[in-house]
């Protein structure tokens, strides 16, 4: 088993949790700060290139010498245990420090760019990180954390039934170092257990992809949906209300695009879209949109918390009325 | 009557595969016992032409026609065939290794020309974006509560507490000139003027 930190944690800032689903790093410094996980967050730290590298658009010399600058600002700060929001980063993350530390050529590579670029102070010595031991995802750290958070749970959402959406970045690419399951994947099933709550377990396509496929979804559109509208059609056969979701682009590609499913198919997919993080911060009694950030959703979440016992201040139609309209 | 053909360097291009930057060092390609468990759980497999199987096949047989075989670019990414795969094969490393061989030959280039704004804003801001036709689609799709969200977002995460995700310009300076030196401005402006 092994050791997950709770503390020295450089939060890794994710694209498309800062534009998509920005609620997802706001509910994840709630937890933390409830549970006392100390953490960082840096303004300096750029995307990990992970969209742009699926798109084939970025070499790997380019993102790991990309990555390289975000591990000195990691160690410089003392925060060298990064813990990503995003599968992909993680993905990402892991294998330019594997390639930085087994393969010379490249890491000698990576370190004259850094010179040459007048950053020598970043240059990669090689075990500076450990890719077991310094990168996690946040779902890692929520799961270790998980009787701690049972302490803290004051909304009762047992009433809904949820399943689990792995994603297939955390648990499928360097499947060595994945917990609770690849195959079978029980990550965020035992933390919402932890919380006295039961999910359906084990559903046929529970492995299956979103379907996003990176360029997929722009040049591919129908082939994409095609593998949403599956996984979604198998959770509707289970009656799931919510799905539980641990990376913004597949959050992204199942609530952004099912309404748009649901008018091609002509059926009603009743299913929210939660991220794991959102999904603990509301049962411990955050505000859906000052925390949850709720307002960024397709698919709206307030029917969802009109059938909790807890009241809330509900913006219904008007969820960004306040702000601007185009 | 089957014709044998003497190739000088029978394995040029799974050498080639495997001294690829992203080859991790255990990338089990010559341990492919064809038993195609990729292609029953590969998503591309199951919506379009692709063959994760037939894919492997052809890299071991040295079939260089496969590098500007269109249906490598159905391929989702995914890992599945990595997490299943009994011979410690990853069929989504390869896939990815054999586009950027395309894309150095050019013809890749084309496909993900359409791309390269996520390039130009990484280099700008540090963090990339959806192209703006890709966008304009989505928006489309989504409804223009999307396109909301867009323009109010940094009055959001006010709301939530979080500060400006545009990195500082000291930062951008220094990424751009990492993407200098690395060679991926040099990269992404052949990418942009190869021709459709
Ligand atoms: S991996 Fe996630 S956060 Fe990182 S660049 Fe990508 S989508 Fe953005
Ligand atoms: S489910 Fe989709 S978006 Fe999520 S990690 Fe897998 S491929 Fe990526
Ligand atoms: S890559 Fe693996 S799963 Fe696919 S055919 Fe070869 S041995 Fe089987
Ligand atoms: S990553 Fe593997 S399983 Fe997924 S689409 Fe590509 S070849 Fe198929």
């Amino acid at each position: 088993m092994k050791t997950i930190p709770d503390k020295d944690i450089l939060l890794f800032k994710s694209c498309l949790v800062n534009v998509e689903y920005p609620g997802v790093e706001s509910s994840a410094c709630y937890i933390f700060d409830k549970v006392g996980v100390e953490y960082y967050v840096d303004k300096r730290q750029s995307c990990c290139t992970g969209l742009g590298h699926y798109y084939d658009l970025f070499d790997q010399l380019s993102t790991t010498a990309l990555a390289a600058r975000n591990f000195h600002i990691a160690a410089k700060t003392n925060h060298k245990n990064i813990v990503t929001l995003c599968a992909t980063c993680y993905a990402i993350l892991k294998k330019t420090v594997k390639i930085l530390n087994y393969n010379e050529d490249a890491r000698n590579k990576v370190n004259t760019i850094l010179d040459e670029s007048g950053l020598p102070e970043m240059e990669y010595t090689q075990d500076d990180m450990d890719p077991s031991k310094n990168i996690f995802h946040i779902a890692e750290i929520l799961f270790n954390k998980r009787d701690e958070i049972s302490k803290y749970i004051t909304v009762d959402l047992s009433e809904f039934k949820i399943a689990t959406h792995h994603a297939c970045h955390y648990c499928k690419v360097h499947y060595n170092d994945t917990i609770e399951g690849v195959r079978e994947p029980n990550l965020m099933d035992g933390i919402v257990n932890a919380m006295g709550i039961d999910t359906i377990g084990w559903y046929d396509h529970k492995r299956v992809t979103c379907g996003a496929g990176f360029r997929q979804r722009f040049t591919n559109k129908e082939i994409s949906l095609a593998v949403t509208s599956e996984k979604l059609e198998v959770l509707e056969d289970k009656n799931v209300e919510i799905l539980l979701h641990m990376c913004p682009n597949c959050q992204m590609q199942f609530d952004r695009y099912q309404p748009y499913i649901e008018k091609k198919l002509g059926k009603k997919f009743n299913i929210f879209h939660l991220n794991i993080t959102q999904y603990i911060a509301l049962a411990m009694g955050a505000d859906p949109y000052s925390v949850l950030g709720i307002q960024t959703h397709t698919v709206p979440i307030e029917p969802l918390l009109k059938r909790l016992k807890q009241k809330y201040d509900l913006k219904e139609d008007n969820r960004l009325k306040t702000l601007k309209s185009v | 009557m089957k014709t044998i053909k003497l190739d000088k360097n029978p394995l040029k291009l799974v050498k080639d595969v495997l001294n690829d930057l992203k080859a991790s060092p255990d990338l089990g390609i010559y341990k492919c016992v064809q038993c195609g468990m990729c292609a029953s759980i590969c998503p591309g497999a199951s919506q379009t032409e692709y063959d994760p199987r037939d894919m492997i096949r052809r890299v071991l047989e040295n079939d260089e026609t496969i590098i500007d075989d269109e249906t490598i670019w159905d391929c989702f990414s995914c890992y599945t065939c990595n997490s299943i795969c009994p011979s410690g094969n990853n069929a989504s490393e390869v896939n990815q290794i054999l586009r950027q061989m395309s894309i150095e030959k050019g013809e890749g280039a084309q496909k993900i020309k359409d791309f390269c704004a996520y390039g130009d804003s990484f280099m700008e801001m540090g963090i990339g974006s959806i192209p703006n036709e890709f966008f304009n689609v989505m928006v489309k799709d989504v409804g223009n509560k999307y396109m909301d969200l867009k323009v109010n977002i940094e009055d959001i995460r006010t709301d939530l507490g979080l500060g400006n995700y545009i990195l500082p310009k000291e930062s951008t300076d220094e990424i751009e000139a990492i993407l200098d030196n690395s060679g991926f401005k040099v990269r992404l402006e052949k990418i942009k003027r190869c021709k459709k």
